[in-house]
């Protein structure tokens, strides 16, 4: 996913980020509803100690501050010094009876306020401080033990460390399991941004192909998000085509409506004598060389920068032979033709457009057929750094070292004999140069000339 | 030799029948496809001429018709498409020959000639025949090396026999091929320009088939005749 990193970055941070907030909040929010709940079931235990407080004493005259203890009082804890679990019977403000727990210290009940106190059946509920610093939860209610008898208040009170010796290890395991619960669904976004991400990756090996030549356009199936995209490249990539298609006819109409008047003028020229005739003959071929170099290089510059071009080299160089040998018929040549690739490599092709392709190997192999005296031969062979080489060799008379050079540079006609030699060679080269590869000649084996075309080729 | 140009443009038009008449072959000249493609069709022609960008019918739908009905005239495709792609679509449709637009008339002639004389069977451009000899590029012919000056229609003819070396033509195909299709016929102008024929080159030179037609003595059988 190289080429979409600060997309899976977005992506991850963005579910981080929501990520952590929500276990935080759902942490917090589980802590505090846990808490209550632990506080809540705490103060029903002291509530029910209070009843059994409340159960098991009884006012005697006798005994100390008027009230007797007449059972156990529901829990050990009571008569343990300062075990957080204590008792205290009050008549207004003066203490009546306590918990052995309580030792020499007295809880500190809360003021009640004379008026407004419910007999009987109220609870107050609040936090009080106790013995040797410890924080108290106190219930306590109003008692009447004997019909018309003084107004006692009862209070149970339990020291808040319990609820918190509860409440931490709830804590830790909550905290530990959010943590796993997190890195668990980071590590899923992450593989979900992977998989999601994908159709991306296969586009762009696509484009890849497309660029390479391997394919016209983007092809596979895509999701839905993504076709879109792909269809629209398509259609890009079509119209693409068609404009060039479009450019290449209207240039191809420009040259028949400038030819067919171009023959009647150099007809009549030649028809008729004096230095008129003379002058029109001789810019008429001009006008045509220029029309041929300056189409040729038109038609092959609108095309030589499309993407996702092929063209298979055998069948243009058999399309290609398959004429030379009618136009040669005479000389009875025999057209050798090694292209096929060797093996199990696939036969090469030309990563660009086939009429150019066409252009450049009409054009070698008329001037091979032109100059040749029995053979012609063609061979293509793959190049290391995706390059393509055609030889096109004869065994005509060949070229002189400097000849090839004058031919190459400037497209000169060597010999006016046979028409339009020379200049072949430098229209080929031209193409050759729009695509990135060249023309170069040499002697060939056969005898003649052998001229070497590299162009880039179309992989797979 | 009859031609047929089927050409659209009447610049060009023009000068090929004018070139093509002065160098002595009968012309019929068709300005569209559909035409062009019922004259091939329907009539003999020892050549033609033919544009690809025509109105109705364009030039390769029409050389793929004349070749698929089994007419196997040589076909010279003149146009002014001259890329590669065209040149062999031209030649796979059955094209004999391609010559681009803008072009000489004299390498259009050569090139014509080129292909009728193979069409024959002939080698050379000049057809011999016992003592009689002629040049197709110059349209002269000799006798006993002697240049014998012959009308258009005396060599019209005499160029037909000798490209059918040897074989009995009837006065009809001589008819058919020596005048366009504009021509008034009549058959007996044949006899006619048959006996000028024989009094400018020697009676032996044209053989009467009886009730068949004529053909050209035959040079190997001459002495057997004669014998």
């Amino acid at each position: 996913m190289l080429g979409i990193g600060t997309l899976t970055a977005r992506l991850v941070a963005a579910a981080v980020v929501w990520i952590g907030a929500a276990l935080v909040a759902g942490g917090f929010l589980l802590a505090a509803l846990f808490e209550a709940h632990v506080e809540r079931s705490f103060d029903r235990r002291l509530e029910t100690l209070l009843e059994a407080l409340v159960a098991v004493t009884d006012a005697d005259s006798g005994a100390k501050g008027g009230i007797r203890v007449v059972g156990p009082q529901g829990d050990p804890l009571f008569n343990q010094p300062y075990s957080g679990l204590y008792w205290q019977i009050n008549q207004g403000r003066k203490i009546r009876l306590a918990s052995r727990s309580l030792w020499d210290k007295t809880l500190a009940l809360e003021d009640i306020p004379a008026a407004g106190t419910a007999r009987g059946i109220a609870v107050r509920r609040y936090l009080a401080a106790g013995p040797r610093g410890q924080r108290l939860r106190v219930i306590e209610r109003d008692i009447t033990l004997v019909e018309a008898g003084p107004v006692l208040r009862y209070a149970v009170a339990g020291d808040l460390a319990q609820v918190d010796a509860e409440f931490r290890p709830f804590m830790v395991t909550l905290i530990w399991s959010l943590s796993v619960l997190g890195i668990g669904l980071i590590a899923a976004v992450l593989i979900q941004v992977y998989i999601g991400l994908r159709p991306l990756d296969r586009l762009r090996e696509a484009l890849g192909r497309v660029r390479t030549g391997r394919a016209e356009r983007l092809e596979g199936d895509f999701p839905s998000e993504v076709r879109p995209l792909v269809d629209e490249a398509n259609q890009l990539l079509a119209q693409l085509g068609e404009v060039v298609a479009r450019a290449r006819t209207h240039v191809g109409n420009l040259a028949h409506a400038l030819k067919t008047p171009l023959s009647v003028l150099a007809n009549e020229a030649d028809r008729t004598e004096g230095p008129l005739a003379e002058a029109v003959s001789r810019e008429t071929a001009a006008m045509q060389e220029r029309i041929d170099r300056h189409l040729t290089r038109a038609r092959t510059a609108a095309t030589a920068g499309v993407l996702g071009q092929r063209a298979e080299l055998a069948p243009v160089v058999e399309g290609l032979a398959r004429a030379l040998r009618k136009m040669y018929q005479d000389k009875g040549l025999a057209i050798e033709i090694n292209c096929n690739g060797d093996g199990a490599r696939a036969a090469p092709a030309f990563r660009g457009d086939g009429h150019d392709l066409e252009e450049m190997l009409g054009n070698l192999m008329d001037n091979a057929c032109k100059w040749a005296t029995a053979r012609v031969r063609i061979t293509a062979a793959s190049c290391p750094g995706g390059r393509l080489a055609i030889t096109v060799e004869d065994d005509g008379p060949g070229l002189k070292p400097e000849q090839r050079k004058v031919v190459l540079a400037r497209g000169k006609r060597l010999d006016e004999t046979v028409p339009g030699s020379g200049l072949g060679l430098a229209i080929c080269s031209e193409i050759a140069g729009l695509y990135g590869g060249g023309l170069s000649l040499d002697a060939a084996a056969l005898g003649g000339l052998e001229a070497t075309l590299e162009l880039p080729r179309a992989e797979g | 030799m009859r031609i047929l140009v089927v050409e659209d443009d009447p610049g060009i038009a023009g000068q090929l029948v004018r070139a093509l008449e002065d160098a002595s072959y009968a012309v019929d000249q068709a300005n569209d496809g559909e035409e062009g493609h019922f004259l091939g069709d329907t009539e003999p022609y020892d050549a033609v001429v033919l544009d690809l960008g025509l109105p109705v019918i364009d030039g390769i739908t029409v050389l793929e018709r004349w070749r698929s009905d089994g007419r196997t005239m040589p076909v010279l495709i003149l146009t002014a498409r001259d890329r590669w792609r065209e040149k062999v679509a031209g030649f796979d449709a059955g094209a004999d020959d391609y010559v681009a637009k803008p072009f000489q008339m004299e390498e259009l002639l050569a090139r014509l000639r080129a292909l009728i004389r193979r069409a024959a069977g002939h080698a050379s451009a000049v057809i011999e025949c016992g003592p009689l000899a002629i040049d197709t590029r110059s349209a002269r012919v000799s006798l006993n090396g002697e240049v014998v000056k012959l009308t258009g229609h005396e060599y019209k003819l005499i160029v037909y026999l000798a490209h059918e070396k040897g074989r009995v033509v009837s006065r009809t195909e001589l008819t058919e091929h020596i005048y366009d299709q504009d021509f008034d016929r009549d058959s007996n102008t044949i006899e006619v320009f048959v006996g000028r024929l024989r009094r400018k080159l020697g009676n032996d030179v044209i053989v009467t088939e009886r009730g068949l037609g004529y053909r050209l003595a035959d040079a190997e059988n001459q002495p057997d005749d004669s014998a």
